[in-house]
């Protein structure tokens, strides 16, 4: 609200102008907003923008061999789950264009199985102080 | 992140009926249910007489919340079946509460909130920060709550997030604001029963539509490490939930004042009845996430995914229905957790910090004045959903708390059962546990934040004890209590 106030009316018809003469200027062009770049959880959303209905489209090698379209529509996110330990290349176009015009490379890589167990072996030693101190409490008391 | 309107399941004016339906129903109820409470005494703990089948429903219900019911599949879609069977061992929460509940009955026959005990317990300092994390906690959750109303009411038919959030947290508010802990456990009662019968009817319906062995090959082929056992952040998560659930339950006035409120000989029976109650309703809630392959939706925020699944699944019928279900689970909550930390806030901060020699009259207008606040400043934060890093969604909000509220388990415990807890050592366990809790979060993942607080705490807490103990003589929390609560009981007896 504070840049809207502070942005003076003849520097936005100036911008105004200037995207309307440059005939395919990018920011009509559907793109990633912030992508992650690496995933040790192994789920993460993806946000794009830039045209009113879109193609996403998933592939794990960079000569998009195995790509398939996951998503066809008008929302501008989705949430990426379940992958295994790989690089995976997300491109983002118009519904209907036949060039892509972004692409995300997010490299998923799971916590390691030790630092995992590590965290489980923690937690169950801490449940078991938990059960240990209540059912000693309760005979105590 | 906002789901079109001509792609919503359900009609515009079809969700404003239900709202409108529903909201008029539960303020209704809150009206005739809380129109007999005289006193604080009343509003704040139903008269201290609650029988069996009403309490265990209201510990049922407000467990079941929004967390259940849409957190539940969101964590199915992030971290496969051990999100789903992880979330459910929050049931544990509930059981283990039981043996305490009776504890806190025979020590404190007449106290008000879990701050009254820290402070007889462990003194000032200790007192303090105990309601620091139980204030960030209670926040956390009614910030998500409001947020999981505003995502439902959106993902169902398109109405704007903020308008959806707000008129689900004005009819709880004005609701709990009208009928107290009676109004809220009545309610509790009639909603237990919508949810049960709702999220069966739901998975039995995206069983029978989708299949089993759809759901099976789909996630196989695009999301195989839902199904995989090994699933790394999966194990993290395991422990950390339940440690997140117990310490939920074991610090938050919401179950204390349950513990005051319910009848004597009601609060063991009451806590273990519902967690096994509780036990499958994750399950059943978060399964349905796993069609979203086998179904080919989109899902824009993890947090959608449980509305998203069974609206499309089952058509107008279960947009109905889901919507109904989710309204009921997030009203439950919400209202518990409202009139908890008004009776909190009014008891410990306004009683306790601010106006020490407060009538019983103007102790039940604060709680009235808190309640109403506590909407606004929960109003205002749920309005920066996606806005804020930790405001992204229902779980990354409410596992932020999972730090604060982990680290709180051994000085209840402790205060409860160990009669040398050292209380220097009870207050600096919540705050190690919760810092270390929170660079965990941060720097590793939601899923580790409480397990880490609670390991740190329960290590400085025993430390403290071993090496300084203190000795406290439990009668003095009895002793304490007639006197102490003159002010809020009144001349009721």
């Amino acid at each position: 609200m504070t840049t809207e106030r502070m942005l003076n009316p003849a520097l936005v018809w100036a911008l105004l102008v200037l995207f309307w003469l440059v005939p395919g200027s990018s920011l009509a062009e559907p793109a990633f907003d912030s992508p992650p770049e690496r995933d040790s959880a192994g789920f993460f959303t993806l946000d794009w923008s830039g045209a009113d209905r879109f193609e996403l489209e998933q592939a794990t090698g960079p000569d998009h061999a195995d790509a398939r379209i996951i998503y066809r529509g008008s929302d501008t996110s989705t949430t990426i789950s379940g992958l295994s330990d790989n690089a995976y290349r997300f491109r983002i176009r118009a519904e209907g264009a036949e060039t892509w015009s972004d692409e995300a490379v997010v490299v998923v890589e799971h916590h390691a199985l030790s630092r995992a167990f590590l965290f489980f072996a923690l937690g169950a030693g801490v449940f078991v102080v938990l059960l240990l101190a209540i059912a000693r409490g309760r005979k105590l008391a | 992140m906002i789901i079109a309107e001509d792609v919503a399941i359900l009609p515009e004016g079809i969700a404003w009926g239900l709202l409108i339906a529903f909201s008029i129903l539960w303020v209704f109820l809150g009206w005739f249910l809380g129109r007999k409470n005289k006193t604080a005494e009343d509003h704040m703990l139903a008269g201290r007489n609650v029988g069996l089948a009403l309490a265990t429903a209201t510990a049922m219900a407000t467990w079941v919340t929004a967390n259940t019911t849409m957190t539940a599949p969101q964590l199915a879609l992030q971290l496969g079946v051990w999100g789903m069977f992880g979330y459910s061992l929050g049931a544990l929460g509930l059981i283990l509460f039981a043996p305490l509940a009776r504890r806190i009955r025979e020590l404190m026959p007449h106290g008000f909130t879990s701050g009254d005990f820290i402070r007889l317990r462990f003194g000032k300092f200790t007192w303090r920060v105990f309601l620091v994390v139980s204030l960030i906690y209670a926040f956390g959750w009614l910030v998500s709550l409001a947020m999981a109303g505003g995502v439902l009411i959106n993902a169902l038919s398109g109405i704007d997030y903020r308008v959806g959030m707000t008129i689900i947290l004005a009819v709880c508010v004005l609701y709990t604001l009208l009928g107290g802990l009676r109004a809220v456990i009545g309610t509790d009662f009639v909603q237990t029963i919508i949810i049960i019968l709702g999220v069966a009817f739901i998975a039995w319906l995206t069983i029978d539509k989708v299949g089993f062995e759809a759901i099976h090959f789909n996630l196989m082929e695009e999301r195989p490490e839902l199904l995989n056992l090994l699933f790394p952040a999966a194990i993290m998560f395991l422990f950390n939930n339940l440690l997140f659930g117990v310490g939920e339950i074991f610090h938050s006035n919401v179950w204390w004042s349950r513990a005051f409120a319910f009848g004597r000989s009601v609060g063991f029976r009451a806590y273990l009845l519902a967690g096994l109650l509780w036990l499958p309703i994750p399950i059943v809630a978060g399964f349905v996430a796993l069609a979203t392959p086998a179904l080919g939706i989109n899902v824009p925020v993890a947090d959608m995914v449980g509305p998203l699944v069974a609206a499309e699944v089952l058509g107008l019928t279960g947009a109905i229905v889901v919507f109904i279900v989710v309204f009921a689970a997030l009203a439950s909550s919400l209202d518990s957790l409202l009139a908890a930390t008004s009776d909190l806030v009014t008891r410990d901060i306004y009683r306790g910090h601010i106006r020490k020699s407060a009538s019983q009259h103007e102790q039940f207008r604060a709680t009235k004045v808190i309640v109403v606040l506590l909407g606004l400043l929960t109003w205002a934060a749920a309005s920066y959903r996606g806005e804020l890093p930790i405001i992204g969604s229902l779980a990354a909000v409410l596992y932020f708390t999972g730090a604060f509220v982990a680290s709180a388990i051994w000085p209840v415990v402790a205060g409860l059962y160990w009669r040398r807890a050292n209380p220097t050592g009870a207050a600096l366990s919540m705050i190690a546990g919760t810092t270390l809790g929170l660079v965990s979060y941060f720097v590793i993942g939601f899923y580790v934040a409480a397990l880490v607080g609670a390991a740190v705490s329960l290590a400085v807490l025993v430390l403290f004890t071993w090496v300084a103990p203190r000795d406290f003589d439990w009668r003095s929390l009895a002793e304490a209590e007639p006197r102490d609560t003159a002010g809020a009981r009144g001349g009721i007896r």
